[in-house]
Formats: C-alpha cells, sequence, structure tokens
C-alpha cells in the first residue's frame, strides 16, 4: 500500500511539472509559461490546476452586455489552457451564460465541465443532470457533484449509475465554508467517489489536517473553492501590502492571485483550484498563478506565517 | 464549527454588483418614460394621504405594487435569484392588501394632524423615496432612463409606500401594510451593503424610523385614546 502511494504521488507530482519545479529547478524556467497540470487519482487524466469557479460571477440574466462579458472572460480562461469549469443549479442564470459563452466560443477540448445537482433530491437526480446539460448546451458532463452533501445517498447512487451508462465521467461531493466537515470525512471513507470539494486558502486550512491526508489515501481529486474566501482576501491585500520580495524569488509570486493560488495547488493533495472572478485582467492574473514555479513545503509555511503577520 | 455561523451575508447574494445595477438600469430603459408616469402617481398618492384621502392613495398604490412584483421581480430578479418569485407573490398579495383596506376602510386615518410625528415621518420617508433614488443617476454617472424610480424599482416603491402608510393607516392595519416592505427595504440594504452600494446606510434609516414610529404610535394607542 505504501509503495503504490508513494509511486502515485511520484505520478501525481510529475503530471503537475511539480518535479521540475521542485526538485529541478533549472528546469522550471523551461516551462514557466505552460500551465501545470495534476492527474485525477481515479484515472489518471490530467487536469489545469486553475480552473474556474461561477457563484455569483456567471449569474447575469439574459443581458446581451454581461454576456458578451462573460464570454470574453471564459475566451480567456480557454485561451490560457484552462479546463476545469464549475457551476450549480443554485448559482441563478450561470448555466445558461456558459451555455451561451460556449455556443459562441464553440466547446473547446479542454473543457472539464463539473456541475452539481442540490436537494430536494426525491428523485430528481437524472432530471437535473438533464436539464442541468440541455442549459450548458453539452450532451454530457466530466464532472457531476452533490452540492453541499445535500440528499447525498440518493444523489450518489444515481451519479453511479450515469457513470456507469457514460452519461457522466465522474462523480464526487461538494461542501464549503468549513460545513459538515465530519460528515463530509465519513463519505470520503466508506463511499467510492472521483472528486471532493472543499474550502482551501491561506486563511482557511482546516481540511489540512484530516480531510486532505484522507483524499491522498483514497486517491479522491481534490477542488479547492474560495480561494480568495469570497474576494475579501485577495481585496483586502491588494488594498494594504505589496507581495512581498521573496515571494517573487522563491516561487515566482509576482502578484496575490500568485500567491495564494500557488499556496494552495502546490499542496500534493490538491488537483484544482477555482476562482471565480468577472474580468478578463483578473482571469489572465489567476491562470498565470498556474505555471512553474510551484513553492515547496518550506516555502508554504513561510507564506502562511507572512500572512498570519499581518 | 456550528453550521449556522459560518455562514455571511454575501452567500445569500447570488450576484455581482455590476450585473445588479445593469439590471436596474435595464429596467428604467425598457419602461422609459413610463417611470414619469408613475413618479407621478406617487406624489399623487402622498397628496391623497396629505388631504385625508387614504383610501384612494391606497388604491393607486396597488397596482404599482403588482407591477413592480411581476415586471421586476418574476420577470428580472427571478433569473437571478431564485427567492425573486416568492417575492413576486408576496408583492401581488401586498397590492391585494391595499386593495381590501381601501375598499373597506379598515385601519385607515380618520383625521390628519400635519404637524404629528407620523406624518412628518412619513412625508420625509417618501421623499426619500420620490427624490433620492431618482437623484442617484446623475450622482452615479447613469442617464435618467435608468434612473430608480418609484413604481418601476422596487426600493424606492417600497419606501414611498412605507411613507404614505405611515400617513393613511393606523393600528394594526398600519403594521401589516408595513411588514412587506419594511423587510424588502431591510433584505435590499443588506444586498446593498454586500455590493459596497454606500446608499444602503439610507435604506437602514428609513427602516429605524418607520419601525421607532410604529412603536411610538402603538404605545401612545395603548396608553391613551389619542395617537
Amino acid at each position: 500500500m505504501e509503495g503504490k502511494m508513494l509511486r502515485r504521488q511520484f505520478l501525481k507530482m510529475l503530471g503537475a511539472g511539480v518535479v521540475s519545479a521542485w526538485g529541478f529547478p533549472g528546469m522550471a524556467g523551461a516551462q514557466s509559461s505552460a500551465l501545470l497540470s495534476k492527474p485525477i487519482p481515479s484515472s489518471g487524466e490530467s487536469l489545469p490546476v486553475i480552473g474556474m469557479g461561477t457563484w455569483r460571477t456567471f449569474n447575469v440574466g439574459n443581458d446581451p452586455e454581461l454576456l458578451a462579458a462573460r464570454t470574453q472572460v471564459l475566451k480567456t480562461f480557454f485561451a490560457s489552457g484552462g479546463g476545469l469549469v464549475d457551476s450549480s443549479p443554485m448559482y441563478g442564470s450561470a448555466a445558461d451564460t456558459l451555455g451561451f459563452a460556449l455556443k459562441k466560443l464553440g466547446i473547446p477540448k479542454t473543457l472539464f465541465s463539473a456541475e452539481k445537482v442540490w436537494s430536494p433530491a426525491g428523485g430528481t437526480t437524472r432530471e437535473q443532470v438533464a436539464s442541468l446539460a440541455e442549459r450548458w448546451g453539452l450532451k454530457t458532463f466530466d464532472l457531476v457533484q452533490v452540492h453541499n452533501l445535500d440528499d447525498w445517498q440518493e444523489h450518489l447512487s444515481v451519479l453511479r449509475e450515469l457513470k456507469a451508462s457514460g452519461v457522466i465521467r465522474y462523480l464526487g461531493i461538494t461542501t464549503s465554508h468549513g460545513r459538515r466537515h465530519n460528515e463530509f470525512e465519513q463519505v470520503m471513507a466508506s463511499t467510492e467517489i472521483d472528486f471532493a470539494q472543499m474550502t482551501y486558502n491561506i486563511t482557511h486550512r482546516e481540511v489540512e489536517s484530516r480531510l486532505l491526508p484522507l483524499a491522498e489515501e483514497k486517491g479522491i481529486a481534490v477542488i479547492a473553492n474560495r480561494p480568495y474566501d469570497g474576494g475579501s482576501l485577495i481585496k483586502g491585500l491588494k488594498r494594504r501590502e505589496k507581495v512581498p520580495a521573496w515571494a517573487a524569488e522563491e516561487c515566482g509570486c509576482r502578484t496575490w492571485a500568485d500567491f495564494l493560488l500557488k499556496f494552495i495547488v502546490s499542496h500534493p493533495a490538491l488537483n484544482c483550484a477555482i476562482p471565480a472572478t468577472t474580468r478578463v485582467e483578473h482571469m489572465n492574473e489567476n491562470m498565470a498563478a498556474g505555471t512553474a514555479p510551484l513553492p515547496d513545503a518550506k516555502a508554504r509555511e513561510k507564506m502562511v506565517a507572512y500572512i498570519e503577520s499581518l | 464549527m456550528s453550521e449556522w455561523n459560518s455562514y455571511q451575508i454575501q452567500d445569500f447574494v447570488p450576484f455581482s454588483a455590476d450585473v445588479y445595477f445593469r439590471m436596474l438600469e435595464r429596467m428604467g430603459e425598457t419602461f422609459w418614460p413610463l417611470q414619469l408616469f408613475t413618479l407621478a402617481v406617487g406624489v399623487v398618492a402622498l397628496l391623497l394621504a396629505l388631504r385625508g384621502k387614504p383610501r384612494i392613495a391606497l388604491l393607486l398604490l396597488a397596482p404599482v405594487w403588482v407591477f413592480v412584483g411581476v415586471a421586476f421581480f418574476a420577470q428580472r430578479y427571478a433569473s437571478l435569484n431564485w427567492i425573486g418569485q416568492v417575492l413576486s407573490w408576496v408583492w401581488i398579495a401586498q397590492a391585494a392588501l391595499l386593495v381590501l383596506l381601501a375598499a373597506t376602510g379598515r385601519g385607515t386615518a380618520d383625521r390628519l394632524e400635519f404637524l404629528s410625528a407620523s406624518t412628518i415621518t412619513g412625508v420625509l420617508i417618501s421623499l426619500i423615496g420620490l427624490l433620492m433614488f431618482p437623484l442617484l443617476a446623475p450622482v452615479l454617472g447613469a442617464t435618467w432612463t435608468q434612473a430608480e424610480v418609484f413604481g418601476l424599482h422596487p426600493d424606492p416603491t417600497a419606501v414611498v409606500s412605507l411613507g404614505i402608510f405611515m400617513i393613511a393607516l393606523r393600528g394594526w392595519a398600519q403594521w401589516l401594510t408595513c411588514l412587506v416592505p419594511l423587510l424588502w427595504i431591510t433584505l435590499s440594504a443588506l444586498t446593498l451593503q454586500v455590493l459596497e452600494a454606500p446608499w444602503w446606510l439610507a435604506l437602514f434609516a428609513v427602516v429605524a424610523a418607520a419601525v421607532g414610529n410604529l412603536i411610538r404610535q402603538s404605545r401612545a394607542m395603548l396608553s391613551g385614546p389619542k395617537s
């Protein structure tokens, strides 16, 4: 088991380009502009480390001006090599906005579509997935997750059938804001899932103690939501502080987006962070953070100490 | 961590500032120049309440509440927030309540004291709704067609109506009719706070003034025959 774990971790790091960034500094520069990726443990498929969330940002209703603006944001995401786009039926018109943008842009090969099902399940799981796929303009989803563990037993049971029949490729569960971690842990430990989405950022690291080690042990890919703590973290830092010079030298952090996102995706258990934005320039910043080099364990400790000192 | 402690106000606002304010602007652009008419309706309703004709004032407000319930909440806000459909029905129910009170005359103010605290509070609140919201447009660099106006947008509609209820109604009817506008104004103030729009403070001030007046009136009614 231990040997298998080490191999898997090594492969994961290799897939991420982390080997070149951590172990072979000379190679880091050669890959500096390429978006890093990590393999999904259950399949080995590679997934770029920076994804895109849509909470608040893609809920624009039917406003043509705003639909066009979000299309540009998504275009920038894909142009930078982005893959995972995460949404939820709770996000208002976000699924329709994604459908609009994907129709305009065409569906890129790199798209990794991630949706959610929510309560009440009541036999509606298939219906929810079908309805959301129609709104995105897709036939299938890559990943469907159970939103905030709502009715997770019923949903997961149906999602397993959908995965077996090829309607979806992966299934998972989500939580946020540190909610229901005990139950979340039990589901991760007792149920076969591909993905677990949870809140993880430099000021909210509760998941480091149990959930992230469990994800590594069980071979579950982890998506980090709220990487900027709902935006307040990066806004506050941008307003008050400059990125410390040592962060640029040691791990290529030129912006606060670099600092916050590189911290997240450099955790060995993390596959992908999903910042959300309404602006093209912020999307460019986010995507730049997914390139080498990434901080090593020592630099990560220094980053935490620095943020805690502010 | 307790699950409820982990929630913040922003977790209940599923849209960003640019989206919400653009929706308000588009509402104005779509119906222009209807807002000139609805604004006039608001002024007339206030004047009727001040001239001791509360039942006609309430009757004028009812269709305005239906319009905002349908055109704003059901047809626009609901696309951003699932609660929009619920709010639409709540606004229509409020309109029905106004028609009922207008038809029966129950709870309406029998006689008006121009210099009473209720009348002064009501007039001031109504003027905030009639004037402050439209005037925000030039301050924020928007055009007049994009301004928030009574009869089209929920904030000025709720604020003006609240002011008129202070003048035109008494007792249980006043509490009952003030409930929906007070709840909406509070919800809107919290939303605006999350969206970092500074006039959320004015909305909280309106709520504080209205609730203060309702409590004062209730105490006066309980302690003596004169309100």
